[in-house]
């Protein structure tokens, strides 16, 4: 019997050695976090008990912990009612009521239609078109190559994909209007990483891209790069926050950046990597930062300037 | 005596801590008292020569004028509490006053920055187009290019067409030199032939 244990310990703790949190999402509530790893586990916090004055090591633990995909889930979204995950090539959705009550009974799963049923590519970026409740997904579907992931501005649709092109798309036509390619930009290109775009964030007339060539500030209507951040490793999620942006990527720490092109500033996070980022702006009494990245835990900030504490799957 | 006894044993503990707490002075006001009543009982009812009877009365006097002063002192003491009380109230009104106005000032101060913050992005965005602006030419430079050069183009044109007048006239005159040879040539050689025929004619006339 000792014997099982302890290798069941050690399995465990070395599952938990190779983890890494690709995905987060906030419940429209805001007081719960659901973040999705590489091995398809869901797992639900609850914000309120973390966030409490009298908050103990267990509420840094999920209240529900789940096997929700077979592959990693990569993006999470959160509806109204739902919470969707995208895993290998499918998408589950999972009513929020019914998670806080820990419950994890799927209440749909539905697999977008592909071209070739002979590969099933994995999705790594969806989004809900509020105008006609549409979801958007991009995936590795038609090239192996290409990776999206999208953004969206009004009624436009960005898209930046492993071509190293950010297009943007009229959703009324499903047509390509503009593309952008960044590596061809010298002030942005780094051909030592690739060309490929691994982040986008837009705002109003702005937009972010970065990935393979340096993180930059875009104005949309003249399509020039204005500002390229010096930040070292390639950036995996970038947002903008009032009058900061915030991105993370290679490297321990999430930076604070200003339009105009400086790193403010560089805190320090527990991962060695980090793989999204999520800001709960939901709720008012919760307003918290969290980042996850190839750690099992998922570090929180309070006040944006330093680390509070860390969740663990 | 009776009573006396009964009374002390209906004092309790409770009873004995307040007398000993109301006793502000210690062993004074109460016991002075009841040796000042005890004593005009005395001196009452007793029979006292007359010196002993006045310095009784002086002692009593002086106990009774004690009793007084310390019951002058205590009502100022109470005066002053009551008078602190006031104090702290006001006290007390004034620093919630400034609470609530330090909790204004604190949301005043929360909505400039946000102000300020979206300011601060506003400027930032303006010197990110303008540093891109700055790097395309002038408009001014840009229009006097397009005017200097747009000058030299009517220049060139005009140069242009005054060298294909001139080829025209060349070739014209040309045209009209070549012509007036062959003319020239055509009336040499018909008067040539004219003249061989001439000469032709004449030797068959002479010959008849």
């Amino acid at each position: 019997m000792n014997y099982c244990q302890s290798f069941r310990d050690t399995f465990i703790s070395l599952q938990l050695l190779h983890m890494s949190v690709f995905s987060q999402s906030f419940s429209p509530c805001g007081r719960f976090l659901a973040a999705g790893n590489n091995y398809g586990e869901i797992a639900v916090f609850s914000l309120s008990a973390a966030l409490s004055p009298d908050a103990s090591e267990g509420s840094q633990k999920p209240i529900l912990n789940f096997t929700a995909h077979d592959g990693p889930v990569f993006s999470l979204l959160s509806t109204d009612t739902h919470l969707l995950s995208a895993g290998n090539g499918e998408i589950s959705a999972w009513s929020w009521a019914e998670l806080i009550k820990k419950s994890n009974k799927a209440a749909w799963t539905r697999k977008p239609s592909y071209e070739t049923s002979l590969e099933i590519p994995e999705i790594n970026a969806m989004i809900i078109n509020p105008k006609d409740n549409s979801l958007i997904v991009g995936g590795g579907d038609n090239n192996i190559h290409i990776m999206d992931m999208e953004t969206e501005r009004e009624d436009e649709i960005l898209s930046g994909g492993e071509d190293g092109a950010v297009r943007i798309w009229d959703s009324r036509t499903n047509r390509p209007v503009h593309c952008i390619e960044v590596f061809k930009y010298e002030e942005c290109a780094r051909p030592q990483f690739g060309k490929w775009i691994s982040c986008l964030a837009t705002d109003s007339d702005w937009m972010l891209c970065g990935g393979g060539p340096s993180l930059s500030l875009w104005h949309l209507r003249s399509m020039s790069p204005t500002s390229v951040f010096p930040l070292p490793g390639c950036q995996r999620e970038a947002v903008f926050y009032q009058d900061l942006i915030m991105s993370v990527g290679e490297g321990p720490f999430v930076s604070h950046c200003l339009h105009g092109g400086t790193v403010k500033a560089q805190i320090p996070c527990t991962q060695s990597s980090l793989n999204t980022l999520a800001l709960n702006l939901k709720n008012t009494e919760h307003r918290v930062m969290t980042v996850g990245g190839s750690s099992h835990q998922i570090d929180v900030f309070t006040n944006f300037s330093y680390r509070a504490f860390s969740l663990s799957f | 005596m009776h009573v006396n006894m009964s009374a002390v044993t209906l004092m309790t503990n409770e009873v004995i801590r307040k007398r000993l707490l109301i006793d502000g002075d210690g062993a004074g006001d109460d016991r002075r008292i009841n040796v000042l009543m005890k004593s005009f009982t005395k001196w009452c009812n007793s029979s006292f020569s007359p010196e002993e009877g006045l310095s009784q009365y002086q002692r009593m006097l002086t106990s009774l004028a004690q009793c007084e002063f310390s019951m002058g002192k205590t009502l100022l003491v109470y005066d002053m509490n009551l008078k602190e009380m006031e104090n702290y109230e006001e006290i007390y009104a004034d620093i919630e006053k400034s609470i609530t106005s330090a909790h204004d000032k604190i949301a005043e101060c929360k909505k400039e920055i946000q102000r300020a913050k979206r300011i601060r992005k506003n400027r930032q965005e303006y010197d990110a187009l303008a540093r891109v602006i700055k790097q395309h030419p002038d408009r001014h430079e840009t229009l006097k290019q397009l005017e200097a050069l747009d000058k030299e183009l009517q220049q060139l044109s005009h140069i242009k067409e005054n060298v294909e007048d001139k080829l025209e006239l060349r070739k014209k005159q040309f045209h009209v030199l070549l012509t007036t040879i062959q003319e020239l040539q055509q009336t040499l050689e018909n008067d040539e032939k004219m003249e061989s025929d001439d000469a032709q004619e004449s030797p068959m006339e002479n010959g008849d």
